[in-house]
């Protein structure tokens, strides 16, 4: 059975999560990191575009700046995603492109898959929803994106736990009409969490362990524990200061 | 002093079987002079969002020449975007212009 290593659960800001994603992609492809997963959380809170979206378009920046949240711009395509600091977990998935399918719809189904197994063990009934989601009841409840450089695949997404779903909705601009209660309402028809299908907040660090343990299955692969090595940290130190920069966010 | 309208921001937003292509774009002539695309889609390489851009400056707004291009670019760049097809720029950017 292949062996891939799980980093430590870290809890960093955007940029810093940004840089060390990048430079996961970078080494891999490298030969110099193993095929890696690992899951992060952030802090402060911030809200993370694709790489297309243009910013102004669909951040509300008055709200975010008033409420000490983040924006940072991803290297990967997508929507822009809240990640609340005390209710979600974010994945990363690194390896070498011949370790998933070519088929770009066919990859987000096998990695998202680890995810449908964990929601499984978590005692919710998931899907995969193509293109990149993860539906519970025919609502969103994980979403992913995945870019490919230099011979190597990262996927990195959200597992809703717990967010604060009113303030995702004031941050993110789903509609140009002023937020009322009834757009709301019905945007958060769209979404779900893990405590709204089970009926109570789970642990950070359960969702953790069910969804390793669910890529170890879907991917038929032994996760070993290892710590971000020195040569990681350095080139996501060199990284970190383009994901910080204005020109990288004001790109679109 | 006489106003001509030859130049001006025109901005359309499409919602395609896959996340929302947003154009923003000027008129010449009938022709592009400058375009961005944004939106929520995934395109593969992601640096191929700018050759596209490029690719429409100079292109007639109007539905054939604005398909054609597209088509051609996705031959010759063997972009992949999952679930959008060529129809669908076409369409937002055609969008766009007529404003």
């Amino acid at each position: 059975m292949a062996k891939w290593q799980i980093l430590p659960l870290r809890v960093d800001d955007a940029p810093t999560s940004m840089a060390i994603d990048e430079a996961l992609l970078t080494l891999n492809s490298e030969g110099k990191l193993s095929n890696t997963i690992r899951f992060w959380r952030w802090l402060p809170s911030a809200v993370s575009l694709g790489c297309f979206q243009s910013l102004e378009r669909e951040v509300d920046l008055e709200v975010a700046r008033r409420r000490g949240v983040d924006v940072v711009r991803r290297i990967t395509g997508g929507g822009a995603v809240f990640h609340d600091h005390d209710g979600e977990l974010t994945y990363s998935v690194v390896c070498n492109q011949r370790d998933v399918p070519n088929d770009i719809v066919e990859s987000y189904k096998l990695i998202c898959g680890g995810l449908v197994e964990g929601f499984g063990q978590l005692g919710i009934m998931a899907e995969f929803k193509p293109v990149n989601d993860v539906q519970a009841n025919g609502r969103k409840i994980s979403g992913s994106a995945q870019t490919r450089r230099w011979g190597s695949v990262l996927q990195h997404g959200t597992i809703l736990i717990s967010p604060d779903v009113r303030l995702m909705f004031e941050l993110l601009k789903v509609s140009p009409e002023k937020i009322s209660d009834k757009f709301i309402a019905s945007a958060f028809e769209r979404v779900t969490t893990l405590e709204r299908e089970l009926g109570q907040r789970t642990k950070i660090e359960e969702v953790r362990q069910a969804m390793a343990t669910g890529f170890e299955k879907v991917l038929k692969i032994e996760l070993l524990q290892e710590e971000l090595g020195e040569e990681l940290l350095a080139l996501s130190a060199k990284l970190r200061p383009k994901y910080a920069s204005n020109e990288w966010l004001r790109k679109r | 002093m006489e106003i001509t309208e030859r130049v001006f921001l025109k901005y359309a937003e499409l919602k395609a079987p896959k996340g929302v292509i947003k154009v923003e774009l000027e008129i010449s002539d009938g022709a592009i002079s400058t375009i961005s695309l944004s939106g929520d889609f995934f395109l593969y390489p992601e640096e191929a969002i700018e050759d596209l851009e490029r690719t429409l400056v100079g292109v007639k707004a109007e539905k054939e020449s604005l398909l054609a291009a597209v088509v051609k670019f996705y031959r010759s760049t063997k972009v992949v975007t999952p679930m959008l097809e060529p129809e669908h720029w076409a369409e937002a950017i055609l969008k766009a212009a007529k404003g």
